[in-house]
């Protein structure tokens, strides 16, 4: 029988905003066959215009929009909008109120990263049980933090000058508790994921970022150490208290994807060990300066840059004498690594199979890149 | 260059003329005003020679009573621990520049984003579509300060 | 209408069809009060809660509620967050593709009346685009307020009438 005539064309698929891994976004698959030819990200479906919202209201109040953003780690977004309300109206904040910044920072930071690995078990071994792992683990953090603020998630416990409330009474005992605890779930957490099989064939080797593309790029994050360049905000620009703690940034070489997970693994070792040194050798002291909600704030404009757990998050704000602010220029880290996620598939092969699996590790959040 | 006052001096003494200004803006930000004329020579310098490659972002402000917009690049090097701060003036009615995408590639999105909220012209920008906003807008660039509402010119 | 005319006329001439019309349509709320099906998609910030609220320690499964991908076989949308323009397409969408009885449910402050955000130039009341069933409010709600906004859905399943004006 004659052979029928086969020809390649490119198919488009549309993995849509109705998927149950894609997260609120639509991503354009270029496909022939199996390969993935190329990426195109459309984004925007989460778009509320916070720039503008931000215009409309006092420096203070737009604390509650701001926080928003991120929902799993409003903490990390939070202090770089309130260092730079700081600046602006030149307070000194007190440094009992540092440390307790980054403990609800380094907590938020703990969130997020176990968020970020139930996604990931889930999309590269179908292990709903690690899932739901997470999701009982996650509720000790966020009794803890019910107990210090009063929310859940968003907590809006910033204000310029210090934070809102003291510690309530044994707080300190409550923490290295779940320290404790957090540990003794950590090795459960490597055993099942990086010491599993099927995640070594599926992760590693894939996706391959190499230093000079990641820093050509623009990646930032866990993204950019996993590719073994040591840029942290944290000790680039020390904010709170982290030049009072005991830690150092986490790189790894090997630059694919168990290499990203790798740097988020050994993210929230540092974390807890943060979190420990914290509870136990926090400095007396008041834990907010004076300063009056409706004071009108100096004409001029300052930069802050902090480190959300997804990357370098920096916040421009000119403000004009009055009491709200002229502009606020958001700079999140999530758009920065949507733009390496699209030129993943120019550099490395990728399959249509690993589409979730990259996904996961680049780890975008979409309410912060489109704000 | 690590040092931010090296950084300032060097630069001033060999291409201070091509700009308009070189200034030191808060501890670790410095700050150049660059000319419509030697805007993407300028850039290419900073990348090749001081060592700015890590391109974070970009963005715009509008002055609606000076009657001007002005565009801002915020650039980063691995070397150096300041950060530089690139911006260029332009009259609110000739909204047109060329694209640093070919100095830093992901300069892209920003550009994209920019045009949308404040309606800055890129000439050159190869993929000059809606990022943000759904493609059936009905018209208005929300970020400008005299926006009133969706279609609302 | 004549099917309902031509129904009570049934209803009131056939002796027992009063009674087997209450045993059928109790065992058909009964059942489908406890499988509500919700589609995935999430579409704003609210999604965290969500994901508590169907894990360990709040379960939703125990009263039925199991997210499910194919849009044809489900029951409910959860709106869950902001709710955009873009996305508000897609919502009505996926929603006249899905098969009767079918309802809404509005979880958070931002798509009942656009929340923290009520000056932003992008986000939509949901209503405006899908008729709603049940509103919960909060900025992010409690667990325990989204599954008691689910048990309202199941009261609201039982006491639908299916055959117009009859008891």
């Amino acid at each position: 029988m004659p052979e029928p005539k086969i020809e390649s064309e490119i198919m488009r698929i549309s993995w849509g905003p109705q998927h149950p891994m894609s997260g609120q976004t639509r991503i354009l698959l270029d496909t022939d066959g199996e390969k993935v030819h190329k990426i195109i990200a459309d984004i925007g479906y989460t778009h509320r215009g916070i720039e503008k919202v931000l215009e409309n209201r006092t420096l203070i109040g737009g604390i509650i929009p701001i926080e928003r953003m991120n929902m799993v780690d409003s903490s990390n977004i939070g202090i770089g909008y309130v260092t730079a309300c700081d600046k602006t109206y030149g307070l000194e904040v007190p440094e009992r109120a540092q440390w307790i910044r980054s403990l609800i920072c380094e907590m938020g930071r703990i969130n997020s990263h176990l968020y970020a690995f139930g996604l990931q078990a889930e999309a590269t071994a179908y292990f709903p049980a690690v899932f739901l792992w997470t999701t009982i683990d996650r509720e000790v953090l966020l009794d803890l933090f019910e107990e210090l603020t009063g929310a859940r998630w968003s907590y809006n416990h910033f204000l310029p000058g210090g934070v809102f409330k003291d510690f309530p009474e044994g707080f300190e005992a409550k923490i290295l508790e779940a320290v404790q605890y957090l540990r003794r779930r950590f090795k459960d957490y490597w055993n099942a994921m990086i010491e599993n099989p099927m995640f070594e064939m599926r992760c590693d080797n894939v996706a391959i970022l190499e230093p000079k593309d990641a820093i050509r790029l623009g990646a930032t994050g866990p993204v950019l150490r996993g590719s073994g360049i040591p840029i942290d905000m944290r000790k680039e620009e020390p904010y709170a208290a982290y030049n009072s703690l005991d830690w150092e940034v986490i790189t790894e070489d090997a630059c694919d994807i168990m290499a990203r997970t790798k740097v988020r693994f050994h993210e929230i070792g540092q974390s807890l060990n943060m979190m420990e040194q914290i509870a136990k050798e926090i400095p007396e002291g008041e834990t907010r300066a004076r300063f009056s909600p409706f004071s009108r704030a100096p004409e001029g404009e300052h930069i802050t840059r902090v480190e959300n757990s997804r990357g370098e998050m920096s916040i421009h704000m000119w403000t004009d004498g009055t009491t709200n602010p002229y502009r606020v220029k958001i700079m999140p880290p999530s758009l920065r690594n949507m733009y390496v996620f699209e030129r993943l598939a120019e550099l490395s092969e990728i399959v249509v199979a690993d589409i979730p699996v990259v996904v996961n590790s680049i780890d975008p959040w979409y309410l912060d890149s489109d704000r | 260059m690590s040092n931010l006052s090296d950084f300032i001096s060097s630069f001033e003494e060999n291409y201070g003329k091509l700009v308009e200004s070189v200034e030191i803006f808060e501890e670790t930000r410095a700050s150049i005003i660059a000319k419509r004329g030697s805007y993407i020579e300028i850039a290419e310098i900073l990348r090749d020679e001081y060592g700015f490659v890590i391109p974070i972002a970009g963005g715009a402000i509008d002055y609606p009573e000076e009657n001007r917009m002005e565009m801002n690049y915020y650039l980063d090097s691995p070397d150096s621990d300041f950060i530089v701060i690139y911006r260029v003036h332009l009259a609110r009615d000739d909204l047109v520049l060329p694209t640093m995408t070919t100095v830093w590639e992901a300069m892209s999105f920003h550009e994209r984003e920019t045009k949308e909220m404040f309606g800055i012209d890129f000439e050159g920008h190869e993929n000059m579509v809606a990022l943000l906003l759904p493609p059936d807008w009905k018209g208005g660039y929300p970020l400008r300060k005299d926006f009133k509402g969706e279609g609302v010119e | 209408m004549e099917q309902e005319e031509q129904a009570s006329r049934i209803l009131e001439n056939v002796p027992g069809a009063s009674l087997a019309y209450k045993l059928v349509d109790f065992i058909d709320g009964w059942s489908r009060k406890y499988s509500i099906w919700p589609i995935h998609l999430v579409t704003g910030c609210c999604s965290p809660e969500f994901m508590q609220v169907s894990g360990v320690r709040f379960d939703m499964e125990r009263l039925g509620v199991l997210p499910f991908a194919s849009v044809r076989q489900c029951d409910c949308i959860m709106v869950v967050g902001i709710v955009s323009r873009k996305m508000a397409d897609r919502v009505k969408y996926l929603y006249e593709q899905m098969g009767e009885p079918k309802y809404v449910v509005a979880v958070g402050a931002c798509p009942t009346g656009k929340g923290p955000f009520y000056d932003s130039y992008s986000i939509v009341a949901i209503d405006e685009y899908v008729p709603v069933d049940v509103y919960i409010p909060g900025c992010p709600p409690r667990p325990e307020a989204i599954i008691h906004g689910m048990m309202e859905l199941q009261d609201k399943i039982v006491k639908e009438r299916r055959l117009g004006k009859i008891e």
